[in-house]
């Protein structure tokens, strides 16, 4: 089952979620509406593309999405669901260790 | 840029349905002709049964053509078979092709990027294969191995309860949902390309591609027969830009590509 935000009566064109089969680098959230979507990385809090255009996406929605709480358990979501890719990558750590 | 969108039908109710995009309206024989003939390279097209097939008995068609329809209507065998000789691909939504419904499969058809979108598709138990229809009405043959559980606590995958959602941009499957996106990613290498370019910043070196492809396919870097994990890393990380072919060849063999495909990613 995707995990998807519920997201105020405002947004009712709008879809977040984070599905069950998705590319897996970088970790992200998928922001859907109608024919479109926007992906924003997990690690950076930024959009990862160049279209569509970024600013389509309503700043409240953007701004819900980070929100403590939100962004918390979207990170934690994906963790559960992408265990061979975790935000915070255990392969990432190791090259620390190493340098 | 898309193709073309071609609607054939004696009226204009179905091009109405596409509002903004305004698809090209074939009303008339001669209008269907010079449509044919004016996107000589390929089209998609949307038609009633009933006007298509009596025009095209008009116009006297021999040779298969660029074309790929979308038939709305349930034209009998003969009638298909023929429509199938004259499009390079004909698709029928009935009983075992489920599709968008209306409103989405309009738009869906009506977007620029339709063709990194689904309308439809089948489930072909038999041959453990998903087939999915893209809005440029190619198809994609997805194995059923590719819907993966993450882990044990997710849902798997219901072939029998298959849908397009969200606009042509997911598969679901029961309770189990793939981005569109995730499939085109790994059975593409043209929206892979297309991809590239619309990140805002990604790794374009080898190392970066095998490091995306070795994690999309759920493998750790010790997952690589007779090559360390310490290689592994280093090619990731650019320190070995042109890994020895052997090397190469193992690694795109676990990864499922050819060495060649791996940049791609």
């Amino acid at each position: 089952m995707p995990y998807a935000l519920r997201l105020p009566k405002k947004f009712k064109q709008w879809k977040v979620k984070i599905r069950d089969r998705e590319t897996v680098e970088p970790p992200h959230v998928t922001a859907l509406r109608k024919t479109q979507a926007w992906r924003i990385d997990l690690r950076t809090g930024e959009f990862m593309d160049s279209e569509p255009d970024p600013g389509e996406v309503p700043e409240a929605l953007v701004k819900l999405i980070k929100s403590e709480a939100v962004w918390q358990a979207l990170r934690e979501q994906w963790d559960s669901m992408y265990p061979h890719n975790p935000i915070e990558s255990e392969e990432e750590s190791e090259e620390e260790s190493n340098e | 840029m898309s193709e073309p969108l071609v609607v054939v039908e004696e009226n204009h109710g179905l091009a109405a349905h596409f509002g903004a995009t305004k698809p090209v309206s074939a009303s008339s024989p001669e209008q269907l002709h010079a449509a044919m003939n004016k996107f000589a390279h390929g089209a998609v097209w949307v038609a009633r049964a009933g006007p298509i097939l009596k025009w095209l008995a008009v116009i006297d068609p021999r040779a298969k053509t660029p074309h790929r329809l979308l038939l709305i209507g349930s034209p009998k065998g003969p009638e298909r078979a023929f429509l199938r000789a004259v499009f390079e691909s004909v698709v029928v939504p009935d009983d075992e092709m489920k599709m968008l419904g209306f409103d989405e499969l309009f738009e869906v058809l009506g977007s620029a990027r339709r063709a990194n979108l689904l309308v439809g598709g089948a489930v072909a138990p038999a041959a453990k294969s998903v087939v999915l229809i893209r809005g440029d009405l190619t198809s994609l043959v997805v194995p059923f191995s590719w819907f993966v559980a993450r882990t044990n606590e997710r849902p798997k995958p219901n072939f029998s309860a298959f849908e397009i959602v969200d606009f042509g941009q997911t598969i679901k499957l029961g309770d189990y949902e793939a981005a569109v996106e995730a499939v085109l990613y790994e059975f593409d290498a043209e929206f892979r390309k297309q991809e590239r370019k619309r990140r805002i910043s990604v790794d374009k070196s080898l190392g970066g591609a095998l490091r995306r492809l070795r994690l999309q396919r759920g493998l750790s870097r010790a997952d690589f027969p007779g090559i360390t994990a310490k290689t592994i890393a280093r090619i990731e990380r650019g320190e070995v830009k042109e890994p020895h072919g052997d090397t190469l060849g193992i690694i795109a063999e676990k990864l499922g590509v050819k060495p060649e495909e791996i940049i791609t990613f």
